[in-house]
Order: C-alpha cells, then sequence, then structure tokens
C-alpha cells in the first residue's frame, strides 16, 4: 500500500541545516498495524506528516497504492487525503466551537457526502465509539479519554484506507489509553491501515510491526505475532 | 517597578508592530478629526462676541407676507431705529447699515478699483459695536457727511501706512464724491458676520428719508441690559399701529392691521440677539453668508463618530491582544504580584500608548489643517485649540479612552488564578466577544452612514447643477461694472456683440443667480389697491436681447420689441405671478404699477408670459417677477462660443481699456456664480467624503487587527479543517464570513438612520431628489467589499499556511 524509498526532508533556518528524513525507505502492506518508535527530534513526527500528504518530502519517491504522489500539489495531496487517511492525534485536535456530532461531521462535509447520509454513517461511528451520548456535547466538557474517541470516530467516519495515528495515548491515562487502542486494533482488525507513532512499548505491542528510528533513518524492525 | 512595566509596554509594543501601528495611528487620526472639527466648532459659536456689548445687542429682522410674496429679511425701514430709541428706553443706541449699491469704485493713483466691503453706517456704530481704532477717535469719526473711517488693511492698501488721518478718498459715483478719512480701525475680526473695510458717512446716502414702509436698512440696537427682547418685541405691535399702518395707508385701501392679516398678509418684526445672526439666520438681504447651526451639528456629529471609531479600535484590538499576555500575567501572580498593581499596569501601559496617539494626532492636525482650512472655508488655526474646553477634553481624554481600554483586559487578566493562566485555558472567553462585535457593527454602522450621506450630498449638489432652471446659464459672460462705461455702454456693448465667438448681447443687471440686484415693487391687479388685489413682486429692468441671450423661455405672449412703441408700458411676467392673478388669457390685461408716490398708480399691460426660471437658490420656490423694458446698466451678459473663449475675453478687455479707462475691468461666467449659490453644499459633500473615507480607514484598520487576532486565535482549528480536506476558499469564507456578517448587520442599523438624516437635510430644498435605493445598496455593497478585501488578506494567509505548523504547537 505505501512503498517510500530514499525519502529525504531536511529543515533549513538561517544558520542550522537539520536533516529530519535522510534516505528512508519504508514499505507498509495494506492490512498491516506498523508502530514507529524512537527518540524526539528522529523525525518520526515528520514521516507521518509525509505519509499523511500533511508535507511534502525534498527528494525520494513516495508511492501510495502505486501512484506517485511525492510531487502532488496541495489540491491533489488534499483530495486523495481526504478520501483515503484518517488522522487520530495525540491533543486530540477537536474544534472547541464544535459539538461532538459536528466534528465528527466535517470530514463528510468535506467530501461532499450528503445531509442525509452523513447522520446515519456518524451516529454509526458514534454508537459504535460509544460516545453516542455525547453527542450535543462540545470538547471542553468531555474527559481526555472521550475526546480521543471522538477524534478517532471523526479519522474512521470516511471508511479511510489507513489511519495515521500521532501518539494517540500520549494525554490519556492508562486505561483510556487502553481503550483506545483496543478501538485502533479493532479498526485494524476489520481491514484498516494503520500506522502509529508512538514513545510507548506498551503500546507498540499492539502492533504488527515496529520500525525504530534514529536520526532520520530506520536503524531496526521488529516483526511481532 | 515603573522601569519594569515601562520596559514591557515598550517591546510589546515593539514585538507586535502592526497591532502596535493600527492602534496608535487609528487613534490618532480618530483625534485629530476631533481636533480640526473642534477648532471648527468653537469658531463657528465664537462669531461676534468679541463686541463688549454683544449680549444686548440686537438686529432688527423684518417678516412680511404681501401680494403673494414671502419675505423674511435681515433689513428693516430707514425710520425705525430713531422711532424705537424716542418711544422706548430700553433702546439705549441703534445703527443702521445701508449698502444698496453693493460696492464702490475707489481711486487709488489713477486707477478706480471695485471695492465690495463698503457700507455706509451711522457715527453710532462705535457706541453699539467694538472695533478699536488705531489712528483717531472712532466715536463722532462719522458724525459729519463726507467721512470715512477705514480698516488698517485698506489703510496700508491706499496710502501704504495705517496713518491715513485727513487723507482723501475719491469714489466714483454720479457725484464723484471725495470722502476724507477720521479714523483707522482695526481690522473687523474673522468672527464676525460682517465684514467691512470702507464705513462711509450715512449723511452721504441719498435716500427718501422718513420711510416706514421700506426696507432697505441693516438696523441693530443696544438694548438696556437685562432687557428680555421677546418681551420687548411685544411694542412692535403698538409701532406697526403707529408709524407703519398710516404710511400704508396712502398706498393702499386697508382700514387696520387686523383687516390686513385677514387677508393672509403679515407684517412682523423680531429682535434676533447679534451672536445668533451667524449660526442661526439665513435671512434675504443678509451682509454675508452666514454658517449654519446644522452644518455645526453635523460636523460635532461626525468628530465624535470618528472619535469614538478610533477608540472602539483601540479597546477591541487592546482586549483581543491582552489574551496574549497571559502567561506574563500567571508568571507575574505567581512571583507575587499584587492585584492592585497588575491592574495599575495595563491601564498605565493603554493610557502610554494612548500619548503617543495624541502626540501624532497633533502632528496630523498640524499637517492637514491647511486642507481641512479649503474644505471647511475657513482660515483656522491650531493655536486655537488653546481654548479651556479643547484643551481640557484633550487632556482628560487619554486617561478616559486609555482607561476604557485597559480596564478589560486588567480586571479580566488580573482575576484569574495563575495556574489556568499558564496552563494556557483561558484563551477561550477571548475568542468570541459580544462586546467586540457590537463595537465592530458600531464601527461600520457609522462608515456606511457616512458613505451614504456623502453620495447624498454629491446626488443633490448634481441635481441642482443639472436641473433645468428655466434659463441657460451655459456660456454666459458676464462683464461687470459696465455702469462706469456711462454713455459709451452701448457702444462698448454693440462693439463686443460683433466680434467673434459672441452669439448675443444684452445689459444684465439683475441675474438669476443670488447676489445680483433685486428690486421689490407694489402691483395691484385693479386700479385702486387693495390688501385683497394687490401684487408684490420682483420687477427687473431688461432689454431687447435679455431673453434669448440667457435662453428663457416665453410660454405665451412675446418678447419686448422696438417694432412696438407702446413697449415702454408693457410687462412680462413669470408662471407665478400669472398663478396669483389667477385669471385665464393674461394677454392683453392690464395690471397697476405702484410708482413709488402714494395712491399713484400707472397702468402696465401684459405681453407675454415667460416659463419660471429659478432666480433665487433652488432651496427656495420660484417667486413672483415680472419685466419690464429699460435699461440697467450695470452689467451686460453676452452668450459666446466657449471654444476660444480666453482669447475673446483678452479681445473684450482690450476694448474695455480703451473705452474706460483706469476703471477695474471684472466678468465672471453665470454658470460659475450659479455654483457659488451652493458652496456651502459643495463643502459639506467635501467634508463629508473626507471623513467618509477616514471612518472606513480607521474601521478598516481595526478589522484588519481583529482579523489577524482572529486567524491567529482559529491557526488550530483551521489545521484541523485543512488536516480533514478544507479547500483553502472554504477556510476564506469561514474566517471572512463572520466580519460580513457584522458589516450587514451594520448596514441594516445604518440604512433607516441615514435615510432620515439626509432626508431632513432634503426638506431644505424646494428642488430635491428622492434618495433611490440603489445609493443604499451601493454603500452596503462597498462596505462589504472593503471590510472583505480587509479581511480576506489575513483569512488567506491563514488558509494556506502548511497546517502542520500549527497542529506541531500542541
Amino acid at each position: 500500500m505505501i512503498k517510500i524509498s530514499n525519502l529525504e526532508k531536511i529543515y533549513r533556518t538561517e544558520e542550522v541545516e537539520t536533516v529530519a528524513l535522510n534516505k528512508l525507505n519504508i514499505e507498509v502492506k495494506e492490512g498491516e498495524f506498523v508502530a514507529i518508535m524512537g527518540p524526539s527530534g528522529c523525525g518520526k513526527s515528520t514521516l507521518l506528516n509525509i505519509l499523511g500528504l500533511l508535507d511534502d518530502p525534498d527528494a525520494g519517491s513516495y508511492l501510495f497504492n502505486g501512484i506517485e504522489v511525492a510531487h502532488f500539489n496541495e489540491r491533489k495531496r488534499a483530495e486523495l487525503r481526504k478520501h483515503n487517511i484518517g488522522f487520530v492525534f495525540q491533543s486530540f485536535n477537536l474544534i472547541d466551537e464544535l459539538t461532538v456530532y459536528e466534528n465528527v461531521e466535517l470530514p463528510l462535509i468535506y467530501t461532499g457526502v450528503k445531509a442525509a447520509d452523513r447522520k446515519s454513517r456518524v451516529e454509526y461511528v458514534l454508537d459504535k465509539m460509544q460516545i453516542m451520548h455525547r453527542r450535543k456535547h462540545y470538547p471542553q466538557q468531555l474527559s481526555g479519554g472521550q475526546q480521543q474517541r471522538v477524534a478517532v470516530a471523526r479519522a474512521v467516519v470516511n471508511q479511510p484506507k489507513l489511519i495515521l495515528a500521532d501518539e494517540p495515548t500520549g494525554n490519556l491515562d492508562s486505561s483510556n489509553g487502553n481503550e483506545v487502542m483496543q478501538l485502533l486494533t479493532d479498526l485494524n482488525e476489520q481491514g484498516t491501515t494503520i500506522i502509529m507513532v508512538t514513545h510507548s512499548e506498551h503500546d507498540a505491542k499492539f502492533s504488527h510491526r515496529i520500525i525504530r528510528m534514529l536520526d532520520g533513518q530506520t536503524v531496526m524492525e521488529n516483526f511481532l505475532a | 517597578m515603573i522601569t519594569n512595566y515601562l520596559k514591557i509596554a515598550w517591546r510589546n509594543l515593539i514585538k507586535n508592530k502592526t497591532f502596535s501601528i493600527i492602534n496608535i495611528f487609528g487613534l490618532a487620526i480618530g483625534l485629530a478629526s476631533f481636533m480640526l472639527i473642534a477648532l471648527y466648532v468653537v469658531d463657528e459659536k465664537s462669531y461676534d462676541k468679541f463686541h463688549v456689548n454683544a449680549e444686548n445687542i440686537y438686529r432688527i429682522n423684518s417678516n412680511i407676507k404681501f401680494g403673494g410674496n414671502h419675505m423674511q429679511m435681515a433689513v428693516s425701514s430707514d425710520a425705525m431705529g430713531a422711532a424705537l430709541k424716542a418711544d422706548y428706553p430700553e433702546v439705549l443706541e441703534y445703527v443702521r447699515f445701508y449698502n444698496s449699491s453693493g460696492s464702490k469704485l475707489i481711486k487709488k493713483d489713477n486707477e478706480f478699483i471695485n471695492e465690495a466691503k463698503v457700507a455706509h453706517a451711522d457715527s453710532t456704530i462705535f457706541d453699539v459695536f467694538t472695533f478699536p481704532a488705531i489712528e483717531g477717535e472712532a466715536k463722532n469719526a462719522l458724525n459729519e457727511p463726507n467721512t470715512v473711517v477705514i480698516t488698517e488693511t485698506a489703510a496700508k492698501k491706499y496710502f501704504g501706512t495705517t496713518a491715513a488721518l485727513g487723507k482723501i478718498l475719491e469714489i466714483k459715483d454720479r457725484n464723484n464724491t471725495v470722502y476724507t478719512v477720521t479714523a483707522v480701525i482695526e481690522d473687523m475680526p474673522r468672527n464676525s458676520h460682517f465684514h467691512f473695510d470702507f464705513l462711509f458717512s450715512m449723511d452721504n446716502v441719498d435716500y427718501g428719508w422718513g420711510n416706514f414702509v421700506s426696507h432697505n436698512f441693516h438696523t441693530y440696537l443696544l438694548l438696556n441690559p437685562g432687557t428680555d427682547h421677546r418681551q420687548f418685541e411685544k411694542n412692535f405691535v403698538q409701532y406697526i399701529d403707529k408709524y407703519v399702518l398710516p404710511q400704508a395707508q396712502q398706498f393702499m385701501d386697508v382700514a387696520s392691521m387686523e383687516e390686513f392679516e385677514s387677508a393672509g398678509n403679515k407684517l412682523e418684526y423680531s429682535l434676533m440677539p447679534i451672536t445668533d445672526i451667524h449660526l442661526h439666520s439665513d435671512l434675504l438681504v443678509e451682509m454675508g453668508v452666514n454658517g449654519n447651526i446644522q452644518y455645526v451639528y453635523i460636523f460635532s456629529a461626525i468628530a465624535i463618530f470618528i472619535l469614538l471609531i478610533g477608540c472602539v479600535n483601540f479597546m477591541n484590538l487592546s482586549t483581543a491582544r491582552s489574551a496574549n499576555r497571559a502567561r506574563e500575567v500567571g508568571i507575574r501572580k505567581v512571583l507575587g504580584t499584587e492585584k492592585k498593581s497588575l491592574i495599575i499596569q495595563f491601564l498605565a501601559e493603554s493610557v502610554f500608548l494612548v500619548f503617543i496617539s495624541l502626540t501624532l494626532a497633533i502632528v496630523i492636525s498640524y499637517a492637514s489643517i491647511a486642507y481641512f482650512n479649503d474644505i471647511a472655508g475657513k482660515d483656522l488655526v491650531l493655536i486655537d485649540l488653546m481654548n479651556p474646553g479643547i484643551l481640557l477634553t484633550l487632556f482628560i481624554l487619554p486617561f478616559l479612552v486609555g482607561g476604557l481600554a485597559g480596564t478589560y483586559p486588567a480586571f479580566f487578566l488580573s482575576s484569574f488564578q495563575p495556574i489556568s493562566v499558564l496552563k494556557g485555558k483561558i484563551n477561550q472567553g477571548f475568542k468570541k466577544s459580544h462586546l467586540r462585535s457590537g463595537l465592530v457593527v458600531f464601527q461600520f454602522a457609522t462608515s456606511i452612514i457616512l458613505i451614504i450621506s456623502t453620495i447624498v450630498v454629491f446626488l443633490q449638489l448634481d441635481f441642482i447643477q443639472n436641473k433645468k432652471i428655466g434659463f441657460n446659464k451655459d456660456q454666459v459672460l458676464i462683464i461687470q461694472g459696465t455702469r462706469v462705461l456711462e454713455t459709451n455702454a452701448d457702444v462698448f456693448k454693440d462693439e463686443v456683440a460683433k466680434m467673434n465667438g459672441v452669439k448675443s448681447a444684452s445689459f444684465a443687471g439683475f441675474l438669476p443667480v443670488s447676489n445680483s440686484s433685486r428690486t421689490d415693487n407694489t402691483f395691484s391687479t385693479e386700479p385702486v389697491m387693495t390688501d385683497k388685489n394687490a401684487l408684490s413682486m420682483q420687477i427687473w429692468n431688461i432689454d431687447y436681447n435679455y431673453i434669448p441671450t440667457l435662453g428663457m423661455e416665453l410660454l405665451e405672449g412675446r418678447n419686448f420689441s422696438p417694432d412696438y412703441g407702446s413697449d415702454s408700458s408693457a410687462v412680462i411676467i413669470n408662471e407665478t405671478t400669472a398663478k396669483l392673478i389667477g385669471e385665464e388669457n393674461l394677454i392683453g390685461r392690464k395690471i397697476y404699477k405702484n410708482d413709488g408716490n402714494p395712491g399713484a398708480f400707472t397702468p402696465v399691460t401684459i405681453i407675454g408670459i415667460v416659463k419660471n426660471f429659478n432666480f433665487e437658490s433652488l432651496r427656495q420656490n420660484v417667486g413672483p417677477l415680472s419685466f419690464q423694458l429699460g435699461y440697467n446698466k450695470s452689467a451686460a451678459a453676452f452668450k459666446i462660443d466657449a471654444s476660444d473663449a480666453s482669447d475673446l475675453i483678452s479681445n473684450i478687455e482690450n476694448k474695455w481699456k480703451a473705452m474706460a479707462p483706469g476703471m477695474p475691468f471684472s466678468y465672471d461666467f453665470l454658470d460659475e456664480s450659479f455654483d457659488q449659490m451652493y458652496r456651502a453644499e459643495q463643502r459639506i459633500g467635501k467634508v463629508a467624503m473626507s471623513f467618509a473615507i477616514l471612518a472606513i480607514l480607521i474601521a478598516c484598520l481595526g478589522l484588519f487587527g481583529l482579523a489577524t487576532y482572529m486567524a491567529e486565535q482559529r491557526t488550530k482549528e483551521i489545521g484541523v479543517r485543512k488536516v480533514l480536506g478544507a479547500t483553502v476558499p472554504s477556510i476564506v469564507s469561514l474566517l471572512s464570513l463572520d466580519f460580513i456578517k457584522l458589516v450587514l448587520i451594520a448596514a441594516i442599523i445604518a440604512f433607516p438612520l441615514s435615510w432620515w438624516a439626509m432626508n431632513s437635510w432634503l426638506e431644505e430644498f424646494a428642488y430635491r431628489i428622492n434618495i433611490g435605493w440603489w445609493v443604499f445598496m451601493i454603500a452596503g455593497l462597498s462596505a462589504i467589499l472593503i471590510a472583505l478585501a480587509t479581511v480576506s488578506y489575513q483569512a488567506i494567509k491563514a488558509a494556506i499556511a502548511n497546517p502542520v505548523k500549527s497542529l506541531r504547537t500542541e
């Protein structure tokens, strides 16, 4: 599903040049659950952003479902992204001014789903994430675990093939964290490919494979399961 | 501690350059506008207060409704002042001005100069008014005939020195009168409602003295201090019965004032305090162009609103920005700062900013006062700001505005628990504030009202300038002062008529623009005049070519013609007069003209009816008027082909110089004189436009600041939306829509208010436009477009930013 080769990303400020990704090669097959680990600054967030088509690489190739997307322009990336990729962030990134229901509905609006269909699909995922009773609340009124469940609901409502999770349990206590990890595992079992960046060995154990990074390169791969 | 506060204040200023500039600059423009308009208002209100007796001087106004004519005049009869002084002890003194001839030709070296600031005055002028003498003694200076009092300016102009006592001024009039300068006075102050450079003795006026029924003199009374002038006016009934009625009865069959009034007529006098004249008097035969209290109100309102808009920006941006200071507040609190000192810090900072604005405002006013003087028709100087009222306002304002702007953040931020501030949890409360939205609505409503007012004023001016006024004012060249050509006047006119480019020529002492000569006369429709058949109307002496030269239209009958010997006893009347007579088939009918002597009426035959033409400002309806054949050679009118006007004028000037050596040549175009009548309206239009632009500018500055702030605040939200697939246009419209909504609400508030305001302004005009709905559309749409342009810059900038950056900050 995903094949990146010789991927490079360099950040430049006036004085310093930081190599975030250094000729990186990774392949992820459809249906896989991959965890990416490594110390702060190793380039894992940069990698996730590029995989999520939020950022473009400086060099190298990125094949998404066999299509070269490394040099897609902003509009094409957005188009591909909204139909195929869901995101879960450490800090949830829910919109404070919108209710739970409206937050989850948002991706459907942007992909042009009709209002009638939106209602049933939003309600379906809210039900599945067990936050249906909270649909009229605002994010601040929810606990962290509940917020992250809303974020996951939002990520999956469009039925993306790929979910990118950036430390999804980083802001949660262990029981809430486990709940979220269980959600992701369930999604994976239903066929969604998941790539997750994490600091937690515990969370990483939910995945099939762990890719360890250092200084913008993969240093080790462990196959679990 | 203070240095620490100032350091932080200064660094905040530098760090947020955009906000600082918007804040300071917006408020400075508001303050500068306020200062300039305050100067204007103070100046307008200061008129005639410089007289020591200002509180006890009154002008007699006349209100006469007679023979279909209604005249409210600033003049009264020659004998009225003396009669009142003799009969009522409250009248300490009276003084009259007579300047019906308008201007005088005064000899300087070998040339005559046309001087317009001239009048004959009673010697009591210096007992009533305060005009200090520089040379000689003003009191008694005009006691003798052939004396003249001149101002410093006139003395320097004619004699090169103010030491002009005993010097001689020769006037070009019937007798070539010579006057001796008996005093030199200071120039009349700018804020006097009349300005004369030459005051001639009243004894030299050739007039049928003792006439109570003709009103040709500006009369001012000095009343005993403490006299209630409204109470005193009740004496006028008695005065009319005693003096006016007996003389009127010699002309007209009327038994009493009751009978006179029951026929729909009116004769009333009133007293106007001299300090009210400039702003409240708009009568016939004023001594000069007065101001208008309405414009003072309008200007004051504009000043206050612009200042408010500036202050609103300041408050809006200060409060919006204060959220970013939350961390600083948290840390200060953790370090043990008391709430009180935090409040003081924020207030002091705010006041500090206002003082910077005030300094900048003074610089801006200094730089723009010349332009303001130009559009407002004033000679204001900034030093007049040293008025206690203005100074006090300017001193209090920084504390008020700074206080208001600083209070909200000061109390809001300082009341937070340091822990929640430090954790950054307080941003919520700042994002959407109804108060802030309300203030933006206020700003835009004000701006829209100003835009609509500007459009309406210019539409009305355009309407006036292009209205069918019943004569053709274009390409009519008026040569003034042709009377001095004496017997050569006809030769001059005929020679000019033969020049290339001249289509027709006529003497035109009477012209259908204000500031031209006027003569009222009394007619009656029957041989014996009663209070019911009287006709009071303008009677203009014209020659055969007058009607074609000015492009007037005859509806019935014919023009005067040399082919008819009987035309010397014929009249052409206008439509209004025809309606007043109220009969069909008027051609050939006789009406009766009073020739100035009691009971002496001459029959004249109506030979034509001219289509109504506006001979006064379009603020007034067309009154009754008639033409008779005669010559008033004080000016000549030429219909010309304007393609080579400058050549033609220099040819005419050469002709003039040959025929009238030493006499001033002056000309103007009829359409320009016509436009002069609407100077006040043109001014209000320019002022409204200038301040509308400023208001919009300041409001947009504020909106730009707010949009920047909002975009910053919503960075995360925008990032999330983009990750979820939002397009750039959808983000831009999301951000812009909030502001557009506010502008729409502003428009809804502004429309009825401006409709009401401009309609009441238009009421002043007898001929006026109706405000079309499209005026509101244009104003509303332009406000929305301007707001959109302002906001969209920030919105687009936010929308195209990479969401990765905004989400990374967490």
